[in-house]
């Protein structure tokens, strides 16, 4: 027998607490002189009314459709979750070069790249695109800190 | 005339020689889009739209390359689906059916020309739909006050959510979580700010292309990863490349019929490219009398969705274009495009944009002609790009991404702001939320609070004001109409079933 899924209600609890804290902080959004009739507060409070009560609906809901990926699965895709963050992070400190081979061998490495492959084409697709897009399509990219302070 | 006229000059625009050069990148990078199964065309729309403006193209030049991108999406689509049998994009899911059955047949060749016919036939049904259309629609909307306006977005937003996914409380929560992330930042009439939580880089609000590379790239990867399958060797093309004439006599009448049909269930907001390709496989295969081969490999089972779809992809920028309110994912995307160049898009785009508009109308023919011949005769060079292996295609979609997130404001808080936004994206397409009225709500959320508040200004603070007149109120019952019929018509049908199986 399968185990009855909890994530929409789960997700609805949190999402009703989000609407009520909404509200609660939106409650006191008024300009301290207005010229119109409706203020900056009203759509806003009422999106979130609207939200509370779409999130009991989903607390209510019977039956759910969702199927979490199987563990290992799960866990993986939670750590490319944190590449992609540790990249987003890292973006600007260490330069898009060295930020994108970095991401990109673990990532190459999870979708099936051997070890050679993933090495050589993360160095190769981050120079490349460094390139292409800097140099090429003179779209900015950052050259990273360290760099800066070595070239002065 | 005057529109033979206003198309001249679009031609002009369209046929410099940048933008005759972004078309053709455009169709390449679209169709190549388009046939990498799990990307489609709104993740090609949201990962260009953001290297486009950080180029510096001019705004119609940018909208030439997103609309190229998109109509090289719906003739990529089919050539996974057809080699593979795995759809490109979701708009070909339904050429599955009879195309790989073709292609086993060692009639690969004629499945793909006959498709790349039949996505050329819808195109451009659909783009004379434009033409014939669009002016006169926005003519009629240009007489909308501000209360009929946020009646129209309701009814955009009750469509979308109406009709896609399973759930009416999911589609509405996307929706309202889009409109409430709409609000964040500096309220511009009071100068109010509103859920900042006192961060400087949220007082203009969330960027829009960090929501659309939140959602539509980086939980895309993480999705790609669930979805991760052992891609099949794609069946290779033998034998001859061109359809016949018998074939071409076969399948005209439903390349047309689909094409008519594909159109005008595009340019209703919410049915999009897969609604329609299915409606016209179905109509067609209960037409097609006894003795057809649908299902095992008929060649009408490929150009009928093929047609359908495209045509509905460029009827869907019908709404998008007249009236400012995006009928899908893809073509709020398009909005969102618009509006980082400061358009306002609405009924106003065709007299102050007239550039833009037919500049980019204009673009959709020559794009078509360019993907026909891209699809047909080059049609080996793309089935190489079907064997980019995902380790490195994956890593190179993020990348892309972030650069292009990066380029437009260049600030680490962007980007991650997005990649945690992609992360919440994955919680929500895991659990069923459909993502287009999230999308959808983001980009309108503004333009609806605006309008709102415009008309309850003039009607100093009388709400009947939004069910005065009678548009209005045509309007509201259609919404009303949207949200629960699809799902009465569902419940109906369910019941008749039920009780046509319990008596045995």
């Amino acid at each position: 027998m399968r185990e009855i899924d909890m994530s929409e209600r789960i997700f609805g609890g949190v999402l009703l607490l989000v609407s009520i804290a909404g509200i609660w902080i939106g409650w006191d959004l008024q300009p301290p002189f207005s010229y119109e009739p409706v203020g900056p507060r009203a759509f806003p409070l009422l999106v979130l009314f609207l939200l509370g009560v779409c999130a009991v609906t989903l607390m209510m809901e019977k039956h759910s459709d969702t199927t979490w990926a199987p563990g290992p699965v799960l866990v993986r895709i939670g750590v490319l979750f944190l590449i992609v963050l540790a990249y987003a992070l890292l973006f600007d400190k260490l330069g898009f070069i060295i930020a994108t081979a970095l991401m990109t061998i673990p990532v190459a490495r999870f979708f099936g790249g051997s070890w050679r492959q993933s090495v050589v084409g993360g160095i190769g697709m981050a120079v490349g695109m460094f390139f292409f897009f800097d140099r090429l399509l003179d779209v900015a990219l950052p050259t990273g800190q360290w760099l800066n302070q070595i070239l002065g | 005339m005057e529109t033979l006229a206003l198309l001249m000059q679009g031609f002009a625009v369209a046929g410099t020689p940048e933008n005759l050069m972004i078309a053709l990148i455009g169709c390449f990078l679209g169709t190549i889009v388009g046939l990498l199964p799990g990307l489609g065309p709104i993740n090609g729309v949201a990962i260009l739209l953001p290297i486009a403006f950080a180029m510096k193209l001019p705004p119609e030049s940018a909208l030439i390359l997103l609309c190229a991108v998109y109509a090289g999406c719906e003739y990529g689509g089919r050539i996974s689906a057809i080699l593979i049998n795995v759809p490109g994009d979701a708009g070909a899911v339904m050429t599955t059916m009879d195309g790989y059955p073709m292609a086993k047949q060692g009639l690969a060749g004629p499945a793909l020309s006959m498709s790349a016919m039949a996505s050329f036939t819808g195109a451009l049904v659909a783009t004379v739909g434009i033409v014939a259309f669009a002016p006169l629609l926005a003519e009629w909307a240009i007489a909308f006050g501000p209360a009929e306006y946020f009646v129209l977005m309701v009814l955009a937003l009750s469509c979308l959510g109406g009709l896609v996914g399973d759930s009416l409380p999911k589609a509405m929560t996307a929706c309202l979580i889009g409109l409430l992330l709409s609000t964040v930042g500096i309220d511009s009439n009071s100068g109010v700010y509103r859920y900042t939580f006192d961060m400087l880089h949220l007082q203009d609000g969330i960027p829009f292309i960090v929501i659309v590379i939140g959602l539509f790239a980086v939980s895309e990867l993480m999705l790609m990863l669930q979805n991760a399958h052992t891609v099949s060797e794609p069946i290779s093309i033998t034998g001859r490349l061109m359809f016949n004439m018998k074939e071409l006599m076969l399948a005209k009448w439903t390349m047309l019929r689909s094409a008519f049909s594909g159109f005008f269930i595009g340019v209703l907001p919410g049915a999009g490219a897969t609604i329609a390709s299915a409606m016209c496989y179905a109509m067609e295969r209960r037409m097609a009398g006894k003795d057809h081969q649908f299902g095992k490999g008929d060649i009408r089972g490929v150009a009928a969705p093929e047609a359908a779809n495209n045509a509905s992809a460029n009827g869907s920028l019908v709404p998008m274009l007249t009236l400012g309110v995006p009928g899908s994912g893809t073509t709020a995307v398009m909005i969102g495009a618009l509006t980082l160049y400061n358009i306002t898009p609405g009924p106003t785009l065709f007299q102050d944009q007239p550039v833009i508009v037919w500049g980019l109308i204009a673009s959709l023919f020559i794009a078509n002609v360019m993907l026909l011949l891209m699809n047909i005769p080059l049609i080996r060079v793309f089935v190489k790009f079907l064997s980019i292996p995902n380790w490195l295609l994956v890593p190179g979609v993020a990348a892309i991404s972030l650069v292009g997130v990066y380029a437009v404001h260049g600030t680490t808080f962007d980007l991650i702001l997005g990649t945690l936004i992609g992360g919440f994206g994955y919680l929500l397409r895991t659990m069923n939320f459909p993502i287009a009225p999230f999308i959808l709500g983001f980009v309108l959320g503004d333009m609806m609070e605006q309008n709102l508040r415009r008309a309850l200004s003039i009607s100093d603070g009388e709400i009947a004001v939004l069910f005065a007149s009678p548009i209005s109120i045509g309007l509201w019952i259609t919404a009303a109409a949207m949200l629960i019929g699809p799902r009465l018509m569902k419940a109906l049908e369910n019941r008749r079933h039920r009780a046509v199986s319990a008596p045995a």
